[in-house]
């Protein structure tokens, strides 16, 4: 008796674990997303690891048994992931999360892009030419983009359609309330240097000028030339260097040393199974970063 | 904009809109920039709306040996002392050389099927297509259908294009098992991928049969049997490794139902008759450090094949038979490769190619098929890839070839400066 008990239990809990969306994120902040909003009625998994470029990632097989298996697959978008999500998907062979189709949802789309360059060759680096795809870095923007992800899965699973669009407005409410106090962190800050544009969005957002970038084009490492044209540009006035946590220090260190300003190391993605606080504490820890360097007293803009 | 999609991008659309609004009212309106008017609410995907996705390969070649190397032992066209031509390498000569051009073209066709080309432009030799395929994209339950000209899935390397390649070269055994494109041929496949926690898939095709186990080579005697000829199945496994690493390991065969070979020498002719199989086994593994540009990551992979065609064997001279025999040939072959990254945009590899383990090839004896020495190839290759669109390699090929006398005295040096780019789309690299 005890064991058909036990039985029926498991095979209940199985049937409710088989009643979640099954969703598949490109990167952990899009997991935070799928998460923050699906709640209890979805089973998250990521792709890409939080510590790496989401630009360049190769292609594993057990991407496309995740994806094999999903109702939903939820991506940053804007060709950020084209080099291995594309492929990835091919050959996962599930007609759900066909581009087109309900179960693929990339956020990019959902917004309006900063810096879109439809002129751009590739002589000027890996450029994204329909604008910055980053705007997971954009707690506004990524609000959004969870308003419209509430209605990617209330299509998929009608049955919650009311529980994903009040969770993705209470964390559009929680990012309105913090919004404030982050742009007070960064009301004196004087610049930053950014690896590449990927914190363009939050820089606008809190009034932040952005310097330069440690990349001569994007997708291209540092240079010695490069490095010395930017301290070059930069030497005597005040600013703060953010690094990726996936790039070496090396050249970082040279602009401490000739500018004297402050490296940060920041992740731009939460931690596996990260949550909304987790960003929100992430979005705040950029925005301190950014208040790292000051503008000088008495000089103000 | 495609019917099938307009309601949804309708109903989209107007979700975006009420959510945009509901969003405005709530205070976003602290960023102007977020709110700028234009953007296109029925966008699916922010990406490029390049369709179809166009890219082009340059592949060019700076060549030099320290003396002619000539095919493996067993393997190459049946001698009989003519003055025949002995290439270097498939397609490679000494000095500059330009390799294949490939024009590759790509798109959805409709929600069903997507449609793929790839031609090539082979130095000066004209143009052939190298792929030319629709693959289905709605079928339910892991399944796929390919139906037109491609690159088999057998083994690993076999349906990579040579730009996906870590060495300048093919791997001997599959030149020379099956052919100087690899398994390359007209016909159908039908995969199905699992849904499963561990990764599988499952194949077979069928084929045209128009490379050399199922090759029809006949003139004037023999008549060529219609296709298809040659049928394959694959099979892939790979365990979940975790973030950094990632392995795979697969079985292929396939069966010829007819093999035919004619060759003409004056008053003689040649014939061979007969059908074969084949078998291999191939492991791929790679380590990703994480770190940026492949600094620190690790490829490991090998293959093996084996190869049998049952033959009979005829020679003619002014219409009488002067000699018939049936035999096996039977021969093999494997390379095994790692790569390794060893600074940011830098790499370098050793390959140790083998063929003709065992090599029963189907040269005529004394009443049987001959037998050959194993030949083998030595690579070491230094890569230096500025972004993911173009590459400079040099590579330095150490040749121990078996020659037909049985003389091992042919060792050569080989050394090829390469350049391989890409123009246009981003390159989609398959595990
Ligand atoms: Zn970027």
């Amino acid at each position: 008796m005890k064991k058909i008990l036990l039985l029926s239990c498991a095979l209940l809990l199985s049937s409710t674990a088989h009643s979640q969306l099954r969703v598949v994120a490109s990167t952990t902040n899009m997991a935070m997303l799928a998460n923050t909003v699906g709640g209890t009625q979805v089973s998250v998994t990521h792709l890409a690891p939080p510590d790496r470029d989401a630009h360049h990632l190769a292609v594993r097989p057990s991407m496309m048994t995740a994806l094999r298996q999903a109702d939903l697959l939820v991506s940053v978008g804007a060709e950020l992931e084209a080099g291995w999500l594309m492929p990835a998907l091919q050959g996962a062979g599930n007609p759900k999360l066909n581009p087109g189709q309900l179960g693929y949802f990339e956020a990019a789309a959902q917004v309006t892009l900063i810096d879109p360059q439809p002129q751009a060759d590739r002589s000027q680096g890996d450029v994204h030419p329909t604008g910055n795809p980053h705007i997971y870095l954009d707690p506004p923007r990524l609000a959004r983009a969870g308003l419209a992800l509430a209605e990617a899965m209330a299509a998929l699973a009608p049955e919650h359609g009311d529980y994903f669009r009040h969770n993705a407005a209470s964390f559009a409410e929680q990012v309105d309330t913090q919004l404030p106090h982050w742009q007070s962190l960064t009301q004196n800050a004087a610049g930053v240097l950014l690896y590449h544009a990927d914190a363009n969005y939050l820089a606008r957002l809190l009034s932040v000028p952005v310097l330069g970038y440690m990349e001569p084009l994007p997708g291209i490492p540092p240079s010695g030339r490069h490095l010395s044209q930017l301290v070059s540009n930069l030497k005597g006035k005040a600013g703060v260097l953010i690094m990726p946590t996936y790039q070496p220090a090396r050249a970082a260190t040279l602009i401490e040393q000739e500018l004297g300003w402050p490296v940060i190391v920041l992740p731009s993605n939460v931690a596996a199974g990260g949550t909304s606080d987790d960003y929100l504490a992430l979005i705040k820890r950029w925005a301190q970063a950014f208040a790292a360097a000051q503008k000088p007293a008495g000089n103000p803009q | 904009m495609n019917a099938r999609i307009f309601p949804l991008a309708a109903m989209t659309a107007g979700i975006l809109l009420v959510g945009a609004a509901q969003a405005n009212n709530e205070a976003t309106n602290t960023n102007p920039a977020i709110d700028s008017t234009g953007v296109d609410r029925a966008r699916i995907s922010a990406g490029t709306q390049m369709n179809p996705t166009i890219s082009v390969i340059l592949d060019g070649v700076y060549a030099n040996f320290s003396r002619e190397v000539e095919g493996p032992a067993g393997f190459g066209s049946h001698d009989h002392g003519d003055d025949h031509d002995h290439e270097h390498e498939h397609g490679l000569e000494e000095g500059f050389s330009l390799r294949e051009t490939e024009i590759s073209v790509s798109a959805s066709i409709d929600n069903y099927l997507d449609g793929v080309m790839t031609l090539a432009i082979e130095g000066n030799s004209g143009i052939k297509v190298e792929e030319a395929y629709i693959l289905t994209r709605s079928l339910p339950a892991g399944l796929q259908i390919k139906a037109g000209r491609f690159l088999s899935d057998i083994g690993y390397i076999n349906r990579q294009h040579p730009h996906d390649w870590q060495f300048a070269d093919r791997p001997l055994v599959s030149e020379l098992l099956f052919g100087e494109h690899g398994l390359q041929d007209n016909g159908m496949q039908l995969s199905w991928l699992p849904s499963t926690s561990f990764y599988s898939r499952y194949g077979i095709e069928i084929l045209q049969g128009e490379t050399t186990m199922a090759s029809q080579d006949v003139h004037e005697t023999l008549e060529e049997d219609h296709g298809p000829r040659l049928y394959t199945a694959f099979a892939k496994f790979a365990p979940d490794l975790g973030m950094n690493h990632a392995a795979m390991f697969g079985f292929s065969g396939g069966i010829s139902t007819s093999f035919k070979k004619e060759e003409e020498h004056d008053d003689e002719v040649e014939l061979w008759e007969g059908d074969g199989w084949f078998a291999g086994i191939d492991a791929v593994y790679k380590y990703n450090s994480g770190k940026p540009f492949g600094h620190g990551n690790w490829i490991v992979q090998g293959e093996y094949y084996f190869r049998e065609i049952s033959a009979e064997f005829t020679e003619i001279e002014n219409q009488i038979i002067e000699e018939q025999f049936s035999g096996r040939s039977k021969q093999d072959g494997f390379y095994l490769q790692a790569l390794y990254g060893f600074a940011p945009r830098w790499s370098t590899g050793l390959r140790v190619d083998g063929v003709g383990l065992t090599n029963t090839s189907l040269e005529p004896g004394n009443d049987a098929f001959e037998s050959f020495d194993a030949s083998y190839r030595y690579a070491a290759q230094v890569s230096f890839a500025p972004t993911e669109f173009s590459r400079l390699r040099l590579q330095v090929n150490n040749y121990d070839y078996a020659h037909d006398d049985g003389d091992h005295g042919h060792d050569a040096w080989g050394v090829m400066l390469q350049y391989n780019v890409s123009l246009g789309a981003h390159g989609a690299h398959q595990f």
